[in-house]
């Protein structure tokens, strides 16, 4: 590990820990805020899945989309710190993925009647999970080796090529897609509007503590296996 | 009611218990960087 890495190290410790303050006091207000939300008139309590189920979805483009930021990076700069990141990204990612779609089924069983349809945001948000967990056990059978880092990167740089698509693909469908219509300015109902803030907002930072701490861990890893190779080489 | 309280419970219980595996991992590691 080099000087570098032990800085990179410290900034996110010290950046992680407020975070964490802030988080939990989010946490609350998000509580608080979804409890005294309005009830939907015509869906009911269930439409108060909107709070968690959309911010869900926009952690997991991002996580996919640092995915290959941090494999960019990698391939531009060779600093395997920028793997470790792509690699943070894409198992928050992944994680905020499989809970959009569980979130999405039981919103769906409540208000549709059933739990999938093989609707077309729905498919290619399987897709995009299946992607993403496949990026995942590519790096879990494959450790440290240079060759499946340089190819994980080109990887999770194709594969986010899935992101936009997936989020205009209802727009791409016009009209035939079962799922809702993404969100836009004024199509949230009355007193509807903060608690979506907030929802968003919170599990954004979730979302960064998440990824900051799993980087953390990614690196400490390296440290100490590079400090074990070097005691065996001695 | 019990839909929308299934959802927030099971992402509530998956994240915290994913941030309480990584805490420990961290916590882990770092006694062995000492």
């Amino acid at each position: 590990m080099s000087d570098s890495d032990g800085v990179l190290l410290a900034r996110l410790e010290r950046w992680r820990r407020p975070l964490g303050v802030v988080l939990a006091l989010l946490v609350l207000a998000y509580a608080l805020s979804v409890w005294t939300a309005p009830i939907d008139r015509v869906q009911g309590v269930i439409q108060k899945i909107l709070y968690v189920h959309p911010p869900l979805a926009y952690g997991a483009y991002l996580g996919f989309v640092l995915t290959a930021l941090g494999g960019a990076l990698y391939l531009w700069r060779g600093r395997d710190a920028w793997d470790h990141l792509a690699m943070a990204g894409a198992e928050v990612g992944v994680i905020f993925c499989t809970l959009m779609m569980v979130t999405g089924p039981i919103w769906a069983k409540g208000t549709w009647g059933h739990w999938w349809s093989w609707d077309p945001r729905l498919t290619l948000t399987l897709l995009l999970w299946f992607v993403y967990a496949s990026y995942l056990l590519l790096r879990g059978f494959t450790e440290g080796a240079e060759r499946t880092a340089r190819f994980a990167a080109i990887y999770g740089i194709l594969g986010t090529l899935l992101v936009p698509l997936n989020y205009f693909v209802i727009e791409l469908f016009q009209g035939r897609s079962m799922h809702p219509e993404n969100l836009s300015r004024g199509s949230l109902g009355s007193g509807m509007g903060w608690p979506f803030l907030v929802g968003n907002l919170t599990l954004f930072v979730a979302f960064v503590y998440c990824v900051l701490l799993r980087w953390e861990v990614e690196l400490r890893r390296a440290r100490l296996a590079l400090r074990a190779d070097a005691w065996e080489g001695a | 009611m019990s839909y929308a309280l299934a959802a927030y419970a099971i992402t509530a219980g998956t994240l915290g218990f994913y941030l309480w595996l990584l805490h420990r991992e961290r916590s882990r590691l770092a006694s062995l960087d000492r």
